[in-house]
C-alpha cells in the first residue's frame, strides 16, 4: 500500500525526530510530557481497575464519572468562586452520592450476570448520564482556572515546565501508594482482596459483602471523578469527553492487565511515553496509536503485563 | 372532515413540492446539531434560524404565505443528517434545506438535495468541496469556505511580518483544507516566509502538550492554527504555562474570536492571539445590527450574544430573498434566482457569485486584546477581510 | 432459534412479507425509505445474531464489515465504474476475508476480551477509513456514489433491496437451522461438553463470525448505495452498540428477533426524535428495561405472552 509507505515516509523525515536528536533539553520535556500524561491517566483509571479487579465489572460509564468530575469542579470554583481545592473536593464527594446512588439501585443487580449485560448496562448509564450532565450544566463551553499558585512554570534548573504538571507527576505515586497501602495494610483492603477471590466464604464468615462492593464501586468513582477535577484546567468540561477519555482508560488497564493497580500505573506510562514520542516522530498518527497498542496487548498478551493469564480462555 | 383532510393531504403536499399550487405556507427545513457535542453551535444556530423565520412572518411571509420552520438534529452526523433531510423533504414536504454544521453533514445533505432537486444552502460547513468538485445546481453557501480563511490569515501573517511558520492543524478534513488554504494564501501574499513545522493532533485531542513543547524547539516566530472551540480552549490553557504566546504570534482560524470562546477562557485567554469571527456582539458595523444584536439579546437572555445565530439568520433570508425575486418556490427557479443575489444583513451586504454559488462572506478579524472593566477579551482592531481572493 | 418454523412464525412471515411487498402501493415516498432503511439495519441485526444469540460470543466490532462492505462496493462503483454485481461480488469477498483474518485472532480469546479485540479491529477499521481520505473521504465522507439506473428509481431501488435481503434472510435460515446452527447452539450452550463429543469449538465459532460478518457486509453495501454515501461513523463503536441494542431489544434467543429489534429501535428513534432531543436517555432507558426485564428481548416477550395465553386456553 504506497499511501502506508507515504505515511511513514513523512513521519520519518519529521523534524520532531531532529530535535529529539539534536537536544536532551527538547527529550527531557517529552519524558516530563510522557510522565505528566501518565500520571493523569493513572489517577482517572485506577477507579477502573480497581471496580473490575474486585467486582469483576467493567464500567464503561467511569468517562461518564469523570466528566462529571470536570463539571462539578467548575461549578464549584467558576460558579461558586470557592477555592481549587474545595473543587476537588466537591467532585470527590459529589461522585460518592451519584456513584452510591447509581449502585445501590442498578448495579446490585448485575453481579451475577453475564459480562454482556454488565457491560450494556454500564452503557446505558452513559447514555443517561450524558443527557443529565447536560441538562445540569448546559452545551455551553466552560473553562477552569488553574490555581493560583500554580498556574506558571517551574524551574528545574535545566528548563522550566508546567507548575501543575508536576503536581500531577507528584499526585500519582503519592494516590498510587495510598490506595496500595490501603489494599496491602487495611482490614477493609484485605476484605477486598478476599472478595476478589472467593465471596462467598466470606459472607460465610459474616462479613456484608454488599457493603464491601459498594464501597469499592465508590472509592473507584470518586477517583474519575477527582482525575475529572484534577484535569479540568486542561482539559475542559465538555460534552462529549466521557466517550474520549473511556477509550484511553481501556487502553491503559488492557495493557497493565485489568484489576492490577501497579498494572495501571505501569500501563499509564506507557501510554504516556508511545502517545507523546510517537506523536514527535509519526506527526499525524495519533488517531491510531491508541487502537494500535491495545489490538497488540490483545493479540499477544491479551491479560497485559500484569493481569492474571486465568482471565483468558477457549 | 378529519378523513377529508388526510386525503387531500398527501395530494396537497405532492403538488405543493412541484410548486404549482399555493400551498398555506412556505416549509423551510433546518438542519443542524441540537443534542451532544455539537450542541454548544447547533442550539443558538437555531435561534437565529427562528428569530429569521418570525421575523419574515412578522413581515407578510414569502410571497404573501407564512413560513413555517422544520426542525431537525444532525448529531453531529451525516448519515443521520441525510437521513432526516430525506425525511423532511419526502415526510413534511420542505421547499429548502438549510444548515449543516460539519463539512461531513455539509456534503451528506447536499447529495440529498442533488438527489431530491431541492434547494440547500450552507450556512456553516467550509469544506472548500461544496462549491467546487461537489458543487450542482441545488447547493448554494452563505458560509465562508476554508480558501477565504487561510488567505486572510496569510495576510495578518504578512502584517505581522512572519518569516517561520509552524502550523498547526486537526488532522481532519476542515484542518486539512485550511492548511492548503494557508499555503495557497502564503504563495500570494508572503511567498517569503517559511513553514518548518506542521503538527496534527487528531482530533478530539486532549493533550497538546507534545505539539506545543514541538513548537517552542522549532523556533518560529508565527503560529498559523484553525483549532476550533475547546481545542483552542485546552490548547490555551495547556500552552500558556509554557509560555509559548510570549514568544510566538499566533494567528487563527476557526471563529475563536467570538464571545463564546473569549468569555469562557476570561482572564485565561492569552496574549499574541490574532482571530477571527463572523460577527462579535460589540461592534456594530451598521444600524442593522444593532437591532438584531437586541433582539438576539433579548432570545438569549444576555447582552453577550453568541456568533452562530447571524449564521442561520443569514441563510433563511437569502432564500427568503430568493423566491420573492424569482415570484415562485420552484426549487430550479430559486437556484436561478439565488445566482448573483444580494442582501442585505446585519454584518453587511452579502452576494451569491453565480458561477461558484459561494456567498462573498468575509470575516472580522483582529488581535484578541484585554478590556477595562470587563473579564473578557476583545477583538481590537477590528477589521473586516472581505472573502475576495487577488490572484 | 433452532427448530423449524413453526405455523405462527410460517404466517408471520408471508403476512409481513405480502406487506413488504405492497409498500410502494401507498405511494409515499417517505414510507419507502424507513422501510428500506429498517430491512438494511434487520439484516444487519440478524447477522450479528449469528455471534451473539447462535455462537454465543460478542462483538462490539460488529460495525467493521458493515462499513467494509458499504466503503468497497462504494468506492468500485464509483471511483473504477465498475458495474454493480462484480462490485458487489468483490465487496462482500472483501468482507469474508476481513472476517476471517479477524475471526481468527478473535476465536482464541472468550468473553470480555474477544469483544474488546473485535471493538479494536473495528475502531482501526475506523481510523483507516478516516485517515485513507483518498480512498475513502476521509471523515467527509465518501459521497456521490453512482447507483446504476436500474435501481436508481427510489421504488426499485427499494425492491433491489427487499430481494437482496429476503435472499439473505433465507439463507441466515437455512445455516441456522441446519446441523451447523444446532452445533453452535451446543458450543454456545457448553463449550467443554462439545469439544469432548468432538466438535471443534474454535473453528464453529470462526464460521459463526465469518458468516455472520459477510452478512453485515451485504448491508453495509446496501446501506451505502442507498444513502449515496459512506461516512465513518459507520465504522465507529456506537454503530456496533446501536445494533447489538437492536439485536437484544428483539431477542437474541430467536431467529427474527434482532429483525423485529431493529423496526423497533429505528422507528423509536425516529418517533423520540420529534418531541425530544433527549434520545440518549430513552435509549438508555430502554436498554435498562431489556437487560433487567426482558433479557430475552421482544420475541421472548412474546412468546411468554403467547404461551401465557394458550396455557389459558
Amino acid at each position: 500500500m504506497e499511501t502506508l509507505v507515504e505515511f511513514l515516509r513523512t513521519g520519518m523525515a519529521s523534524p520532531g525526530i531532529t530535535m529529539l536528536l539534536n537536544n536532551p533539553n527538547f527529550v527531557l520535556i517529552q519524558v516530563l510530557n510522557s510522565v505528566s500524561m501518565g500520571m493523569n491517566f493513572f489517577i482517572i483509571a485506577a477507579g477502573l481497575s480497581l471496580i473490575f479487579g474486585v467486582l469483576k465489572v467493567i464500567n464503561f460509564a467511569h468517562g461518564a464519572f469523570y466528566m462529571f468530575g470536570a463539571y462539578i469542579m467548575y461549578s464549584v470554583t467558576e460558579t461558586m468562586g470557592l477555592n481549587f481545592f474545595w473543587g476537588v473536593v466537591g467532585a470527590g464527594v459529589g461522585l460518592v452520592l451519584l456513584s452510591a446512588a447509581i449502585e445501590r439501585t442498578l448495579f446490585r443487580f448485575v453481579y451475577d450476570k453475564e459480562h454482556l449485560l454488565q457491560l450494556l448496562l454500564t452503557f446505558a448509564l452513559v447514555l443517561i448520564l450524558g443527557d443529565f450532565a447536560k441538562i445540569l450544566w448546559g452545551t455551553e463551553q466552560y473553562s477552569v482556572s488553574y490555581p493560583d499558585n500554580l498556574a506558571g512554570a517551574t524551574n528545574l534548573g535545566i528548563t522550566y515546565y508546567p507548575s501543575y504538571r508536576l503536581l500531577l507527576c507528584l499526585l500519582g505515586p503519592v494516590i498510587f501508594l495510598a490506595m496500595w497501602l490501603f489494599i496491602e495494610h487495611t482490614r477493609w483492603g484485605r476484605i477486598t482482596k478476599a472478595a476478589t477471590q472467593n465471596r462467598e466464604m466470606l459472607a460465610a464468615l459474616g462479613i456484608n459483602v454488599p457493603l464491601i462492593y459498594t464501597s469499592v464501586f465508590i472509592v473507584g468513582s470518586a477517583l474519575a471523578g477527582i482525575g475529572g477535577a484534577l484535569a479540568s484546567p486542561f482539559n475542559s468540561p465538555t460534552p462529549g469527553m466521557d466517550a474520549i477519555v473511556i477509550v484511553e482508560c481501556f487502553v491503559i488497564v488492557i495493557i497493565g492487565g485489568l484489576g492490577s493497580l501497579w498494572g495501571t500505573f505501569v500501563g499509564a506510562l506507557i501510554y504516556g511515553f508511545v502517545f507523546n514520542f510517537g506523536s514527535v516522530i509519526i506527526p499525524n498518527g495519533q488517531d491510531i496509536f491508541a487502537f494500535l497498542i491495545l489490538l497488540i496487548v490483545l493479540l499477544f498478551r491479551p491479560w497485559g503485563l500484569f493481569g492474571r493469564p486465568e482471565m483468558e480462555g477457549h | 372532515m378529519l378523513h377529508i383532510a388526510k386525503q387531500t393531504a398527501p395530494i396537497i403536499a405532492i403538488l405543493t413540492t412541484l410548486g404549482t399550487v399555493q400551498a398555506a405556507e412556505v416549509k423551510i427545513g433546518m438542519l443542524y446539531p441540537i443534542t451532544g457535542g455539537g450542541a454548544i453551535y447547533g442550539s443558538p444556530a437555531m435561534t437565529g434560524h427562528r428569530m429569521a423565520v418570525d421575523e419574515l412572518n412578522s413581515q407578510g411571509g414569502i410571497l404573501g404565505m407564512d413560513v413555517l420552520s422544520v426542525e431537525r438534529d444532525t448529531k453531529l452526523n451525516p448519515a443521520t443528517a441525510a437521513a432526516a433531510a430525506k425525511e423532511m423533504i419526502t415526510k413534511d414536504g420542505v421547499n429548502v434545506i438549510i444548515g449543516g454544521l460539519s463539512s461531513a453533514v455539509g456534503l451528506a445533505i447536499s447529495e440529498i438535495a442533488k438527489q431530491e432537486k431541492i434547494v440547500y444552502i450552507a450556512t456553516i460547513p467550509k469544506t472548500i468541496q461544496l462549491t467546487t468538485t461537489k458543487k450542482h445546481e441545488y447547493v448554494f453557501r452563505t458560509a465562508s469556505h476554508t480558501d477565504f480563511e487561510g488567505d486572510a490569515i496569510a495576510q495578518i501573517a504578512k502584517q505581522l511580518d512572519a518569516q517561520r511558520i509552524c502550523d498547526i492543524q486537526l488532522d481532519y478534513a476542515y484542518g486539512h483544507d485550511l492548511a492548503d488554504g494557508i499555503d495557497k494564501g502564503l504563495k500570494r501574499h508572503l511567498p517569503t516566509a517559511k513553514k518548518i513545522l506542521s503538527l496534527r493532533p487528531k482530533l478530539r485531542a486532549t493533550d497538546y502538550n507534545v505539539f506545543i513543547t514541538q513548537i517552542l524547539g522549532a523556533g518560529c516566530d508565527v503560529v498559523t492554527s484553525g483549532l476550533w472551540g475547546p481545542h483552542f480552549v485546552d490548547f490555551a490553557k495547556q500552552a500558556t504555562p509554557f509560555g509559548l504566546f510570549k514568544q510566538i504570534k499566533y494567528i487563527t482560524g476557526g471563529e475563536i474570536g467570538s464571545h463564546e470562546i473569549a468569555g469562557s477562557l476570561g482572564k485565561d485567554y492569552p496574549d499574541n492571539v490574532w482571530a477571527n469571527s463572523y460577527e462579535l456582539w460589540y461592534h456594530h458595523p451598521n444600524q442593522e445590527h444593532e437591532t438584531f444584536q437586541n433582539l438576539l439579546a433579548e432570545r438569549l437572555g444576555t447582552e453577550e450574544t453568541a456568533m452562530w445565530p447571524i449564521l442561520a439568520l443569514i441563510g433563511v433570508r437569502m432564500y427568503a430573498a430568493a423566491a420573492e425575486k424569482a415570484g415562485s418556490l420552484d426549487a430550479a427557479q430559486i437556484s436561478g434566482a439565488l445566482k448573483g443575489l444580494t442582501i442585505e444583513t446585519p454584518v453587511g451586504p452579502r452576494t451569491i457569485d453565480s458561477e461558484t454559488h459561494q456567498a462573498d462572506t468575509g470575516q472580522f478579524w483582529g488581535p484578541m486584546v484585554e478590556k477595562e472593566g470587563v473579564p473578557y477579551r476583545v477583538m481590537d482592531p477590528i477589521t473586516y477581510i472581505p472573502a475576495h481572493i487577488i490572484e | 432459534m433452532t427448530d423449524p418454523m413453526t405455523r405462527s412464525t410460517l404466517m408471520g412471515c408471508v403476512a409481513t412479507l405480502v406487506f413488504l411487498l405492497s409498500v410502494p402501493l401507498f405511494h409515499s415516498a417517505y414510507l419507502i425509505d424507513v422501510v428500506t432503511e429498517i430491512l438494511i439495519y434487520a439484516l444487519f441485526a440478524l447477522s450479528l445474531n449469528v455471534i451473539i444469540g447462535y455462537s454465543g460470543n460478542v462483538s462490539f466490532g460488529h460495525a467493521a464489515y458493515f462499513a467494509i462492505g458499504g466503503y468497497t462496493n462504494a468506492i468500485l462503483l464509483t471511483t473504477y465504474g465498475w458495474a454493480l454485481v462484480p462490485s458487489f461480488v468483490i465487496s462482500i469477498l472483501a468482507t469474508i476475508s476481513a472476517a476471517g483474518i479477524v475471526a481468527y485472532f478473535c476465536t482464541r480469546l472468550t468473553d470480555i476480551y474477544f469483544a474488546m479485540l473485535t471493538l479494536a479491529f473495528s475502531m482501526l477499521v475506523w481510523a483507516i477509513a478516516f485517515k485513507w481520505r483518498s480512498a475513502t473521504g476521509g471523515d467527509d465522507g465518501f459521497v456521490g456514489i453512482l447507483i446504476p439506473d436500474l435501481i436508481g428509481d427510489r421504488t426499485r431501488f427499494y425492491y433491489f433491496t427487499l430481494i437482496l435481503v429476503t435472499a439473505s434472510v433465507a439463507l441466515l435460515w437455512s445455516i441456522c437451522h441446519s446441523a451447523f446452527g444446532r452445533t453452535l447452539v451446543a458450543v454456545r450452550e457448553n463449550a467443554v461438553r462439545a469439544g469432548f463429543v468432538g466438535v471443534n469449538t474454535r473453528l464453529m465459532r470462526w464460521w459463526a463470525f465469518v458468516i455472520a460478518g459477510t452478512f453485515a457486509g451485504i448491508a453495509g453495501a446496501i446501506f451505502g448505495m442507498f444513502h449515496r454515501g459512506m461516512y465513518v461513523e459507520s465504522a465507529f463503536w456506537t454503530q456496533s452498540a446501536t445494533v447489538l441494542i437492536m439485536t437484544l431489544l428483539g431477542g437474541m434467543f430467536s431467529f427474527f428477533g434482532p429483525a423485529i429489534g431493529a423496526a423497533t429501535l429505528f422507528i423509536l428513534e425516529r418517533i423520540t426524535n420529534e418531541y425530544t432531543e433527549y434520545w440518549p436517555t430513552v435509549l438508555g432507558v430502554v436498554l435498562l428495561v431489556i437487560l433487567l426485564f426482558l433479557p430475552d428481548g421482544l420475541s421472548g416477550l412474546a412468546r411468554r405472552v403467547h404461551a401465557f395465553t394458550t396455557k389459558n386456553k
